[in-house]
């Protein structure tokens, strides 16, 4: 269906894609995935000409797109698009927001869009909204608006912008619900995500974005559980744990706190557990000596539900567990967890805790 | 503006003058630091200063507050043209003018320096009526010892020649003015009137501001003007002069005796105001004309405007280096420039030599002001509109035209409407000036019924009055405007 060639784009001196091939085919559920700044949204951008490419092609159904004369309009009509910050028209009505592309672009009869749009709201579960405007809901039902909206015009592809990144967590889930449903029903979609379990459960096939390349591609189950390129690893690895670099004795802890307490909802860790690392973390931060390159590390593992955290710092060989001045943390330590471990490796020295439950 | 108003309001401060009876018949009876009251503007004070050294002078917006000065006692005499001041007299109890003059001086009517065929006609013309007893039948009619001048007696015309156009000053009472039925009559129109016969010619009377009527001349707006113009050797450089037809100079006002023993108050009651002002002589078609002017310039500028400023905002927006610098040369010039010598530029420079209407010019250069000032406007709301709107619209399968008619456009004009209200208003008072060019709009009506009535006060709150109403109206009418772009207001009606 979407077939795309070395496709380039350059923002200023600046390659942030440096030549993409992909293949997309009818129903297939496409999840991109990367770390941030490796042209994810603007890949995606291309495909619909939002953003223009400085070189390669993009054929659909084997009509170039950027050759001259291609009417890019009629084109965006058959690719619905879902954006990050929903982007409903702000002056008009739920209602009017599914209707004004199919009374203006189909030339539907205005009786007719709108039978069909009171359809669509049902469908995304917004029918009793349909008289208000975008202002008045909920980003997450503005989100489904937004969704109802591409529908109401009939696409062959959806193309999803991040689609749940400026929701509030409790919103998430209801624009990943309605996804869900498309998919079932057999809609081709594109999604540039975050939410990595979504990905994982929905798509036939996982992108993953690096360097302005597609770096690997292949089932969830080939990304996820055996990438096979270094990057894909490391990155797969990563959502897996929380990282963070401390290289000051001037840190912020709350924020570590707040990034701990996150990651802890997100694994549906308990908020017990969750205040517990809390805690680990503000103590045994101090206890390592030299303070300008500190790894802490906290990983989930969910076969055996064990949580970890890793403290390592530069410096000679020394033990913060056996140094009298931290008796008190080491009594803290222990009691908040299963296992204290200390080590010398790499010219680290590490603490491994294992929490309690 | 701003010094006479100084003036004024340090005359609050001054005691008065002289208070002693003692009668004054002759200009040596002012010598020794009498208290004139002198028209800001005019270079009356000057000569006033050159006669008497010692003279210590108050400054008022216009004769009639200086006259009236003199009647109330806090000055001891006001020096102007002599006409106008015999017409004072005439009109006013208790003011008496001096038989002796400051300076003396004459009128003549002005045309171009190649037209000496119309000198000619104007002097011959000249000569026949002072021979045939004419001139002394006008000078009783235009120049009476009591009450008002007039009136404008019956001249077969013989309009076969085409058209004489005469610019004058209709402020300048006996010489000329707007009487009865909104004439223009006068000393001076009769004059013309006769001078236009003789040249086989229909008089048309293009009634403009004072300091307006030799540019006019020489741009050939106007073929012959004359309204008490004196001959000096600086206008003569410059035009063609006839031979003097009235020979007066700068006369002085004194108080005289007073006939009744009531005193008017400077402020007159409001019923007296009213009768004098609108009702005497039909003054309020005048006033209701003048209001038509206003209108039809403000909303056909508007018009003009608003449309114009769209294009200027479309080349600004655009992605091309060029209009984009056109755009933002045509705004900082208009922007730039004041509207009034923008009024002039296009009036005397551009349409120099092309017969237009003066309202015509006034909608052109107020119409172009304004879209420099709107297409700031459309630009600032549209650019407020989120960028996400057109990017939804273009995905959506939009062109770009049908991104910006049915989702930007829409959301703009809300943005828009507040400022673009004031905006409007602000033109509305702003065409105020448009009486420079010969316009009758309410403000140069006001003059006109001033200039007349002698009523300093009334003829300018009912201008202001109307103004403010005007005002309240659009702005009623706008806001209307605005509550039927918001979108609530669909289900509101539901």
């Amino acid at each position: 269906m979407i077939t795309v060639r070395n496709l380039q784009k350059k923002y200023g001196d600046l390659l942030v894609l440096k030549g993409i091939n992909a293949e997309i085919k009818k129903g297939e559920i496409i999840s991109v995935i990367g770390p941030s700044g490796t042209g994810k949204s603007t890949f995606l951008r291309c495909l619909n000409l939002l953003e223009i490419p400085d070189e390669g092609e993009i054929l659909i159904d084997g009509i170039s797109l950027l050759e001259k004369g291609v009417n890019v309009p009629a084109i965006r009509q058959k690719t619905g698009m879902v954006f990050q910050s929903f982007n409903l028209y702000a002056h008009l009505t739920v209602l009017d927001n599914l209707t004004l592309g199919p009374v203006i672009l189909q030339k539907k009869k205005p009786a007719e869009a709108k039978a069909k749009a009171l359809e669509l709201l049902k469908l995304v579960g917004l029918a009793e909204k349909s008289d208000s405007f975008p202002h008045e809901l909920s980003g997450g039902q503005q989100q489904r608006v937004a969704i109802a909206r591409c529908l109401a015009m009939d696409p062959e592809i959806m193309l999803f912008d991040e689609p749940t990144s400026a929701l509030d967590p409790t919103m998430v889930s209801e624009v990943l619900a309605v996804i869900r449903r498309l998919a079932k029903e057999g809609m081709t979609m594109m999604i540039v995500t975050h939410e990595m379990d979504f990905a994982r459960s929905i798509s036939s096939r996982i992108f993953y974005m690096d360097e302005g390349v597609l770096y690997e591609e292949g089932t969830p189950d080939q990304i996820f559980e055996n990438p096979k390129r270094a990057r894909t690893k490391a990155f797969i690895q990563r959502i897996r744990s929380l990282q963070y670099d401390i290289v000051s004795p001037l840190y912020d802890l709350y924020r570590l706190q707040g990034e701990i307490a996150r990651f802890c909802e997100k694994h549906a860790i308990s908020s017990k557990v969750s205040n517990r690392v809390q805690i680990l973390a503000e103590e045994v931060l101090p206890m390592q000596r030299d303070h300008t390159s500190i790894l802490l590390e906290l990983s989930y593992s969910e076969k055996d539900e064990t949580l970890m955290l890793e403290c390592s710092g530069t410096g000679s060989p020394y033990n913060p567990l056996e140094c009298k001045e931290n008796d008190m943390s080491v009594t803290m330590l222990k009691a908040l967890c299963e296992k204290v471990e200390y080590f010398y490796r790499d010219n680290r020295n590490t603490m491994m805790l294992q929490v309690r439950k | 503006m701003k010094i006479s108003a100084l003036f004024l309001f340090s005359l609050l401060f001054l005691t008065g003058c002289s208070n002693e009876q003692q009668s004054i018949n002759k200009l040596s009876n002012l010598d020794g630091g009498r208290v004139f009251a002198v028209a800001a503007g005019t270079a009356a004070d000057q000569m006033v200063l050159q006669r008497f050294p010692d003279a210590k002078l108050i400054y008022f917006n216009n004769v009639l507050h200086c006259a009236l000065a003199v009647k109330e006692g806090k000055a001891d005499a006001t020096a102007y043209d002599l006409p106008v001041l015999v017409n004072i007299a005439a009109k006013i109890d208790g003011l008496r003018v001096l038989d002796e003059l400051i300076m003396k001086d004459q009128y003549g009517f002005a045309v171009r320096k190649d037209d000496t065929a119309l000198k000619e006609i104007m002097d011959q013309v000249l000569s026949d009526i002072q021979s045939d007893g004419t001139y002394e039948a006008m000078s009783a009619r235009w120049f009476p010892k009591a009450g008002t001048p007039g009136p404008m007696p019956d001249i077969p015309e013989n309009g076969s020649g085409g058209e004489l156009a005469f610019g004058t000053a209709a402020v300048t009472e006996p010489m000329s003015f707007v009487g009865e039925n909104q004439q223009v009559i006068g000393f001076d129109i009769e004059f013309a009137t006769r001078i236009a016969a003789k040249a086989g010619k229909k008089l048309n009377i293009v009634n403009m501001e004072f300091g307006a009527m030799l540019p006019a001349l020489i741009s050939g707006k106007v073929d012959m003007i004359g309204a008490g113009l004196s001959i000096t050797e600086e206008r003569a450089k410059s035009v063609l002069f006839s031979e003097p037809y009235y020979r007066g100079g700068l006369a002085v006002i004194v108080k005289g005796q007073e006939n009744t023993v009531a005193h008017k108050p400077f402020f007159r009651s409001i019923g007296n105001s009213v009768r004098d002002n609108l009702i005497v002589e039909e003054r309020y078609k005048l006033v209701l004309d003048g209001l038509l002017v206003t209108i039809i310039i403000t909303v056909l500028a508007a018009l003009l405007g608003t449309i114009l400023g769209g294009g200027v905002c479309f080349l600004n927006m655009s992605h091309n280096k060029m209009s984009r610098k056109i755009a933002e040369i045509y705004i900082g010039f208009f922007r730039g420039t004041p509207v009034l010598v923008l009024l002039l530029i296009i009036y005397y420079v551009v349409f120099a030599s092309v017969t237009v209407t003066p309202v015509f010019v006034a909608i052109i250069a107020f119409g172009l002001n304004f879209a420099a000032y709107v297409s700031e406007i459309y630009r600032t709301a549209i650019e407020s509109v989120n960028r996400g709107q057109w990017e939804a619209g273009k995905a959506g399968g939009f062109t770009n035209v049908q991104t910006f008619r049915h989702i930007i456009l829409p959301q703009a004009i809300r943005h828009a409407l507040p400022v673009y209200k004031g905006e409007f208003i602000s033109m509305m008072k702003a065409t105020s000036v448009v009486g420079y060019i010969a316009v009758q709009d309410i403000t140069r009506v006001s003059d006109i019924i001033r200039s007349r009535t002698f009523d300093a006060f009334f003829p300018l709150l009912l201008a202001a009055a109307i103004y403010l109403v005007l005002a309240w109206l659009l702005t009623r009418l706008l806001n209307k405007v605005e509550i039927s772009v918001v979108p609530e207001r669909k289900r509101l009606q539901k």
